[in-house]
């Protein structure tokens, strides 16, 4: 029961940093149909921009509460980066075929990936300071920080909120307008290009927010947009590419998957994740949620 | 008062003269019908006063301003909106959402992140407005794509209408609508367009209704202008009619 408990916590903290990637992700794709391969590298950005940070933060004497409240620096980098990146690289290749936005987005990842080692250096950062002051929760016999609650939460809200973004704010009219017709939109006197980069940079900020909520519990090391470029691209499939709700579900389902498999089946972990992806696409080749092409 | 003028207005596709040196007038508050047989360059006109066309020569004249060059959306903006023939909408978004866009749009209200769609009462009540207006008001949240024919062609002119132009053009607003249906939306349409002094251009072929509807009625053959009058003087000119019923005698 004990162990059950546990691998379920783990599976909504793991599903939460999930969602947050997969769920940016999906924006940027179902508004500027642009599958964003530096999506993964901006997850990596807001780690190590967070880790990095409170790093300073703390060497300067701010005590670790206080830390907790800089959490968020990575994920306004990110956005930042993404406002920058979307009007200056990628707006003079949308009237280009989707391999050239694929090798576009995939030479920002190589930059990226190379831009923090450069910045960062290739040591990992560590900054678990900041779950102490949270204390932890005694289950049944093993105690369970509660950061990992704060995670969780982080990812419950965000999906709020950005339910709430798309479709009961005025922006998400027009958003949800302009991501099913760019140029009836923009014929009615909507500025399409203010329009791209908000969402550019709200799914940036997503993925950089994912980041900078693990940074406490994991290391930011390098390589790590990478591996979570992939699994979002699983979410992403299993749940319908462009549907925010997919994402939800999709990032659910890998998590459980995934977490069932590493306690059971540790060395095909993956291999199971993927087959269980295979199976659904065979059942439902536009994922759970997703509507045919 | 003139409110749209257009001079020596020419457009061709190659060889094929869709508009050929069409110049007239329309007066501010007139409702006017462009009527002629199918291909006369009716829908052309109308696509290169919304700018949806560019003309190869000429000029348009808008409150006496040249608005040649403007695009779309800045057309838009100075009062000139249209509907389609084949209706324009956002189809995953409600009727009442496709309404509220255009007032947004026309207001420049599009990226207040906070404003709850619920809550921006002034938006929501002027849209709920304008969908009872054109009798849509039941229909308010459902997403246009499940809407009938009829429906879509009103939500399409009731878009426009939002956008409060003091010019409408009006491509076809009654086709593939059944002809029970057909009066109800002229009646709709029509008490709408006058009740707000709205001035409009209407393409119909359907006679009936353009002698019931317009002051005045331009008649468009070949691209180019062959009769321009009030409806009377249309009624009793059998060659212009004959022109008219070439191609769509069962029609009038």
């Amino acid at each position: 029961m004990d162990i059950f408990i546990l691998q379920v916590l783990n599976a909504l903290f793991y599903a939460s940093i999930l969602y947050l990637i997969a769920s940016g992700f999906t924006l940027i794709f179902g508004v500027m149909g642009i599958a964003n391969m530096a999506h993964g590298s901006f997850y990596a950005v807001g780690a190590f921009v967070t880790a990095w940070s409170l790093g300073f933060l703390q060497s300067r004497g701010v005590e670790p509460w206080l830390l907790v409240f800089f959490l968020p620096l990575g994920a306004i980098a990110v956005a930042i980066l993404g406002m920058l990146i979307e009007p200056i690289l990628l707006r003079p290749f949308y009237q280009r075929a989707h391999e050239y936005q694929l090798l576009l987005t995939f030479g920002v990842l190589l930059i990226i990936e190379d831009g923090i080692q450069m910045i960062f250096g290739s040591d990992p950062l560590l900054v678990d300071m900041v779950i102490a002051p949270f204390g932890s929760l005694q289950i049944f016999s093993f105690r369970y920080p509660n950061y990992n609650f704060v995670v969780i939460g982080t990812g419950l809200v965000t999906a709020f909120l950005l339910w709430a973004l798309m479709y009961r704010s005025r922006f998400g009219v027009v958003l949800r307008a302009t991501s099913q017709d760019m140029r009836m939109a923009s014929a009615m006197g909507i500025n399409v290009g203010k329009v791209y980069v908000l969402a550019f940079g709200i799914g940036s900020f997503l993925a950089g927010l994912g980041g900078a909520i693990i940074v406490p519990t994991q290391t930011a090391v390098v390589g790590m947009g990478l591996e979570a470029l992939i699994i979002a691209f699983v979410v992403v499939a299993v749940g319908g590419i462009g549907s925010q709700l997919g994402a939800l579900i999709g990032a659910l389902l890998v998590a459980l998957v995934r977490t069932a498999g590493v306690h059971f089946v540790p060395e095909i972990e993956l291999a199971v994740l993927f087959l269980i992806a295979v199976g659904v696409l065979l059942w439902r080749p536009t994922g759970l949620l997703g509507n045919a092409p | 008062m003139t409110l749209l003028e257009t001079i020596n207005l020419k457009k061709s596709f190659g060889e094929n003269v869709v508009v050929n040196d069409v110049s007239f007038n329309v007066d501010d508050g007139e409702v006017v019908s462009l009527v002629g047989p199918n291909g006369a360059g009716k829908t052309s006109l109308v696509n290169l006063l919304s700018a949806y066309l560019t003309p190869d020569h000429g000029q348009i004249l808008f409150k006496g301003r040249d608005i040649t060059s403007l695009s779309v959306s800045e057309r838009i903006k100075i009062g000139i909106a249209r509907s389609f023939q084949i209706a324009n909408l956002f189809d995953e978004l409600s009727a009442l959402d496709n309404i509220s866009l255009s007032i947004s749009a026309r207001s420049g209200k599009t990226y207040t992140f906070l404003s709850l769609a619920d809550r921006d009462t002034g938006v929501q009540n002027e849209a709920g407005n304008i969908l009872s207006l054109f009798g849509l008001d039941d229909k308010s949240n459902i997403p246009a794509k499940e809407l009938a024919q009829g429906e879509r062609k009103l939500l399409d002119v009731a878009v426009a209408y939002a956008l409060k132009p003091s010019f409408l053009f009006l491509d076809e607003p009654t086709s593939g609508v059944s002809t029970r249906d057909k009066a109800k939306i002229m009646d709709t349409i029509s008490s709408a367009v006058r009740n707000e002094g709205v001035t409009a251009a209407i393409i119909e072929h359907d006679m009936d209704i353009v002698f019931k509807y317009s002051d005045r009625i331009v008649v468009i053959a070949d691209g180019r202008i062959i009769a321009d009058g009030p409806p009377e003087n249309i009624r009793d000119d059998k060659d212009v009619i004959s022109v008219i019923m070439g191609s769509q005698g069962n029609e009038v």
